[in-house]
């Protein structure tokens, strides 16, 4: 009924491997891609990128290619303005579109080449870590980095009923389609109306149940985050040292 | 003694509406008690309020012979000591993971990092969820869920654990499951209490019974008194259980004879009379008076039970070589049942076991048993209700064995040992494997 990156992340080999690992190979990842002015290394950091997800993860390449498809949608449409309306230097190639004429030159294609390396390479590092890291391993790190107890925990109880909430929608949605409730713009408007109220007071009624829920365990204001250590293994480090170092190599190339 | 109990407790929600009236109740410490109520009767609030959720407007609940105080303190005492499961898990489950949920409890508590990893793995393991650990709640099912509940009680090590409509939306293996679990919870000294409107749960279940109807407690006693009073379950909106029903009317035929309501199939069976007389085809030569050898007993005397009568009295020839015969009849060969401790299981000893002993069937209890068996492919005859199933078999000469582990073993021998004793049926029962005695 859903498909959630976070439950691609769930079952996913890589969510049980050292976070900072993958949180700092990612930034790494982030940093240097940006920066970079050719866009080889962009391409480098996005092809190991996305062979980790695939073969290290197991994200099913058909749907990962999916997810890839509307980043890179947006960056070539931007492309194609860049292409002809920024840059200077030599004339690639030209065409004339009703008597305007419309010049792509080598500055141009350049910079344009660069904008669709660095969008692939940016976004690879950041599927790596939706497509590796469900968010309830997250939730050490926001521990880690000292921000507020209160809102871990708001965001931990957030984060659960996301989904319980996402499943009465679906169900009521389901019962309204059943008895007809969305055919016609009327009729859709009114039903989905319905559906909002209901689920606002539902969820009134859970937080009541919630409150009874916690008390009854002894609630004294505090949820546990338990950090299950992760220790870095030999060869992730030497993988990860070997990518970086070619990277960097192709960076100050 | 009664651990809990209640004085002409009342209690009225805000908007007026009365859920509980004059209540009074005596739970014993280490029985299974249920409330037996239909919809809306008010077992729920009650539930609510035997934990301080709410607070009675009138009367009060006893604890442990001291009446409860309603500051922050005795409410954190008692919260401790009585574990409640509520009926939809997805009220109680609110952690990101089944392990985080789990822990809350124990970490309430005080205990140090270490406890509460040990009291959590304890109860994952116990619930056979330890696999699940790192779920997030809305990846499981709804039996799991269910479990992830108890085990967020159990972790608390509570004295009582209350759970409200345990089987709801549960299929019947995992109904078993969970009563099986119950079961061996009480085994170690646990009080539990149950509501349900399931009466045949509640009549082979548990050791007393409440019910309830229009907020009041209107009839309690053994399961046998109280199901057996027909005005007093019209009252409560309920129905007969099905064994009970069997039995009086096959008791009205003049078919049964017992001193004692049957509480579950093998008991009703006990109940049955064997037919003495039975019509039989003799040979002409065969007058009134003699002793005629039967031989086994199969097919259409006896299915699947093979007994044997020898000696069986002609007591009448009728035409058409038609003879009406006694029988007296005895068993041929005696069936039993015997319990293998799968925390001991070792492959080798398992198969060995099913060859020397000649099992028949095997029965599994207990989620982790039920996972060795599926791994090394041992064949389930039985998956749920198993004791009783497994009764059943060996009174018809079948050899059974029971696959389980931790305290359903203790659970499993007491409930045959009792079998045994109140029927007189000497069922060999017996431990075998390593972990022997």
């Amino acid at each position: 009924m859903r498909n959630l990156l976070d439950d691609y992340a769930l079952i996913s080999p890589l969510r049980y491997r050292n976070i900072w690992l993958k949180l700092s190979v990612v930034a790494f990842g982030l940093i240097i891609g940006v920066s970079s002015v050719s866009p080889v290394t962009p391409l480098f950091i996005a092809l190991s990128m996305g062979f980790a997800t695939v073969f290290f993860g197991k994200t099913p390449p058909k749907f990962y290619l999916a997810l890839l498809l509307a980043p890179l949608g947006f960056a070539i449409a931007g492309s194609i303005v860049i292409l002809f309306f920024f840059g200077s230097g030599s004339e690639v190639f030209s065409f004339e579109v009703f008597g305007y004429r419309l010049t792509a030159n080598a500055g141009g294609l350049e910079m344009a080449v660069l904008v669709i390396s660095r969008t692939l390479g940016g976004m690879s590092c950041m599927f790596f870590l939706a497509l590796s890291t469900p968010m309830i391993e997250l939730f050490s790190v926001l521990k880690r980095s000292r921000i507020p107890d209160s809102v871990i925990e708001l965001s931990m109880l957030i984060y659960r009923y996301i989904f319980l909430f996402l499943d009465v929608a679906i169900c009521i949605k389901y019962a309204q389609t059943v008895r007809l409730g969305y055919t016609g713009l009327r009729r859709s408007l009114y039903s989905i109306a319905m559906l909002a109220s209901t689920l606002f007071i539902r969820s009134y009624e859970q937080g009541e149940k919630l409150y009874i829920a916690m008390n009854s365990r002894c609630y004294d204001g505090k949820l546990t985050l338990l950090d299950t250590k992760r220790p870095i293994r030999v060869s992730e480090a030497v993988l990860t040292s070997v990518y970086a170092i070619i990277t960097i190599a192709l960076f100050v190339r | 003694m009664a651990i809990l109990a209640t004085c002409d407790l009342g209690y009225r929600y805000p908007d007026g509406t009365v859920a509980v009236k004059g209540v009074e109740i005596d739970v014993e410490a280490g029985k299974k008690t249920a409330f037996v109520g239909k919809n809306g009767s008010g077992k729920s609030t009650l539930f609510l309020l035997l934990n301080g959720t709410l607070k009675p407007n009138n009367g009060e609940i006893i604890f442990h012979g001291r009446p409860l105080e309603y500051d922050s303190r005795s409410l954190r005492e008692l919260r401790r000591k009585i574990g409640i499961v509520f009926q939809n898990p997805d009220d109680q489950i609110f952690a990101p993971t089944v392990q985080q949920d789990v822990a809350f409890g124990p970490t309430n508590l005080g205990f140090s990092s270490e406890e509460v990893e040990r009291s959590v793995n304890h109860a994952l393991e116990y619930v056979g969820l330890a696999h699940l650990r790192d779920k997030p709640p809305h990846h499981l099912s709804g039996g799991e869920k269910k479990r992830v509940a108890i085990a967020g009680v159990i972790a608390m090590e509570p004295e009582v654990i209350i759970l409200d409509e345990p089987l709801s939306n549960l299929d019947p293996v995992g109904a078993d499951e969970i009563m099986d679990m119950l079961g061996e919870l009480n085994h170690f000294n646990k009080t539990i209490i149950i509501s349900t409107h399931d009466v045949d749960l509640a009549y082979g279940w548990s050791d007393y019974v409440y019910l309830m109807s229009d907020s009041r407690v209107i009839g309690e006693g053994t399961p046998d008194q109280v199901f057996s009073d027909p005005e007093l379950l019209r009252k409560a909106g309920l129905r007969q259980p099905t064994t009970l029903e069997i039995y009086h009317e096959i008791e009205r035929r003049g078919l049964a004879a017992g001193d004692r309501a049957p509480i579950n199939v093998p008991e009703l069976v006990d109940a049955l009379k064997p037919p003495d007389l039975i019509w039989v085809r003799v040979p002409p030569e065969t007058r009134k008076g003699d002793a005629l050898n039967l031989g086994v007993m199969y097919g259409d005397y006896a299915h699947n039970c093979p007994y044997e009568a020898v000696n069986a009295t002609v007591l009448h020839i009728h035409a058409d070589g038609q003879a009406i015969v006694e029988m007296r009849r005895k068993g041929i060969r005696a069936g039993c049942i015997m319990i293998y401790d799968m925390g001991g299981y070792e492959p080798g000893e398992f198969q060995k076991i099913m060859t020397d002993y000649e099992i028949d069937a095997v029965g599994a209890m207990g989620k982790k048993s039920k996972k060795i068996a599926e791994r090394d492919g041992i064949y389930l005859d039985v998956a749920s209700g198993v004791i009783d199933k497994s009764i059943l078999l060996a009174l018809s000469g079948k050899r059974c064995l029971i696959i389980t582990n931790g305290g359903m073993v203790g659970h499993a021998l007491k409930r045959i040992r009792d079998y045994v004793e109140k029927s007189g049926i000497a069922i060999n029962v017996g431990m075998i494997g390593a972990r022997e005695g």
